[in-house]
């Protein structure tokens, strides 16, 4: 099945000439120089992996399933796509920096990151919205949803990918729970380098001490999240211009 | 050439309309380049060059929504390639272009299941939701057990145990023929990968169906297909485990295959991968084994460089591979 159908050539057997054990080696060397430039190149290429990061963004696998799960009163959402690159380049990227305590780094947390917000409706009118970041893991990256109200309080917490072992403890409800009613008032006093915070943020628990890099992370992660999301839509809601009743 | 000159205007044009939120237009690029140990000499494909992938070529992926006054009610996709044949197989290498279509496809969203209809992924085994457009290990469609991509229609709901999904496609893959060809499938599968990080999933596939590959028409009459298939896929720390089998009759032999794939995350942004997968697999008479490594590096803001070696039993070819691949988001 699909494999190439011509005979193999081979090289000669054994018992040659001298004359023809050369040619023998003339004919290998063409095959081991390819294979070893492949490899080279293979090598040298990744010896450049340094800072030069990828832009890797987070959608919901089966938004039809999980808008219904998360927002129930809903009947429709809108898929909304931006970057912070297309709202604001590197003023908002700084400004988004400054709020979260910590630079941008690594693959998810990119100028050109595409971000994917859902608006939530019931029937015509929008109820709320969906939306979800990257963040580097124990094991790989997880990501991490925020259901929010319109004034961006958090009605609802979501780890879509997670592939730790305890991945069940950290998506488990009573997890999510802790997060709920949560704005970003209550994130704005949580450091995410030390993982120090006060109030609300502070009683938050650990279900699962073996996965303490997966919860700074997912705490990271909601940070970030609403951090962007008062960034892309909640400051933008509620500038003087979008407030401005129309001319009559 | 005039195919690929439209292509590439459609692909213009759009860049130059997608400003809009509801939108997204990559741009895609990749090299391809090896070694067979059976032509001893330099290859520019991963598996064949009838095959539609992988070969050097340039292309475009495309995604719109439509929504109304209550959200979102259809989309659009469009993934299209420009590929290089490099055909060195009988003697002095052979060179041409080949338009390609993947996606494309309009999915409506309607009060049950969604409907697509165009060229998409039929309903049959990890292939049906296991995207490999970008990749150089094959899963069973690619290595010649069915389509990775066919022309259509289906449905597919998702449910909070796991999913359906059914297609009714021409049994062509990547051409148009309609021969008297046709392909039913259906699956259904249990667990919610993302929530749970483990799906299994039931596939049946019934037709007639012509052999194809790549766009290439190897046989005109249509064959025999009746398979039944299983696959399962696991997350676990560091770990991906992906199966895929079948077993039944394909283009009227007796068939079945087995792929397992292990997928090694090496660091905690999953930008190294490190993968083995061997498959094997039983065809009229002829058995076969295929193991093939790869080693994935995302290296850059767009390139993830694939370095993959593999060997194959029956003509004993040993190939070595490598890939660039560029992914560049126009927003």
């Amino acid at each position: 099945m699909k494999t190439i159908s011509k005979p193999a050539s081979g090289y000669e057997p054994a018992g040659q000439s001298r004359q023809m054990l050369s040619l023998s080696i003339n004919r290998m060397k063409p095959k081991l120089l390819a294979v070893r430039g492949v490899i080279l190149a293979f090598l040298f290429i990744l010896v450049v992996y340094t800072a030069a990061w990828g832009a890797v963004g987070c959608d919901l696998n089966d938004p039809d399933r999980d808008v219904a799960r998360l927002f129930p009163e809903s009947t429709g959402y809108k898929t909304i796509y931006t970057s912070i690159q297309k709202k604001g380049g590197e003023k908002l990227l700084s400004t988004v920096e400054t709020r979260l305590g910590d630079k941008f780094h690594g693959i998810y947390e990119t100028i050109d990151v595409p971000y994917t917000i859902y608006e939530i409706f019931a029937n015509k009118k929008k109820i709320g919205y969906i939306h979800g970041v990257n963040q580097k893991g124990q094991f790989g990256g997880i990501q991490v949803f925020l259901v929010l109200d319109l004034q961006g309080t958090i009605r609802g917490f979501y780890i879509q990918k997670m592939t730790s072992q305890y991945a069940a403890k950290l998506r488990d409800a009573k997890f999510g729970k802790q997060f709920i009613g949560l704005t970003i008032k209550d994130f704005s006093h949580y450091d995410v380098i030390s993982g120090r915070s006060s109030g609300k943020v502070e009683a938050i628990k650990n279900p699962a001490p073996e996965a303490e890099a997966d919860f700074m992370a997912a705490l990271r992660a909601t940070k970030k999240n609403l951090i962007l999301m008062d960034e892309f839509i909640y400051s933008a809601e509620a500038s003087p211009s979008a407030q401005e009743a129309p001319k009559k | 050439m005039y195919s690929t000159l439209i292509m590439f205007s459609a692909f213009l044009f759009l860049a130059g309309a997608v400003q809009a939120s509801d939108q997204l237009l990559y741009f895609e690029a990749q090299g391809i380049a090896g070694y067979s140990s059976q032509l001893q000499k330099p290859i520019y494909y991963s598996m064949n060059p009838d095959a539609e992938m992988q070969k050097p070529s340039v292309g475009f992926d495309y995604l719109k929504r439509f929504s109304g006054e209550s959200g979102d009610w259809g989309t659009f996709a469009l993934q299209t390639r420009a590929a290089l044949t490099v055909d060195g197989v009988d003697g002095a290498n052979n060179v041409k272009w080949e338009p390609q279509v993947y996606n494309a496809y309009f999915k409506v969203k309607t009060p049950g299941p969604y409907v697509w209809v165009g060229h998409n992924r039929p309903a049959f085994g990890l292939g049906s939701y296991f995207d490999s457009h970008g990749l150089l290990l094959r899963t069973l469609p690619i290595q010649g057990f069915g389509y990775d991509r066919d022309w259509g229609g289906g449905l597919y709901k998702d449910f909070s145990w796991g999913d359906i999904s059914t297609s009714l496609t021409t049994g062509s893959g990547m051409p148009v023929y309609t021969k008297g060809n046709s392909m039913s499938a259906a699956r259904i599968s249990y667990g919610v990968l993302s929530q749970s990080n483990f799906n299994i999933g039931l596939s049946l596939g019934y037709g007639r169906t012509l052999d194809t590959m790549g766009y290439v028409l190897r046989d005109s009459k249509p064959q025999e297909m009746r398979l039944i298939g299983l696959d399962l896929t696991m997350l676990r720390n560091r770990f991906e485990h992906r199966f895929d089998t079948l077993v039944g009759r394909w283009l009227d032999q007796d068939t079945y295959a087995l792929m397992y794939r292990l997928s090694f995350n090496v660091d905690p942004e999953g930008r190294l991968k490190i993968e083995a997968q061997p498959t094997y697999w039983k065809f009229g008479d002829e058995k076969n084994f295929l193991m093939t490594l790869c080693f994935s590096s995302q290296v850059t803001s767009h390139l993830t460089i694939r370095l993959a070696p593999s060997y194959e039993h029956n003509t004993s070819e040993k190939m070595i591979v490598m890939q660039l691949y560029y992914y560049w988001p126009i927003l």
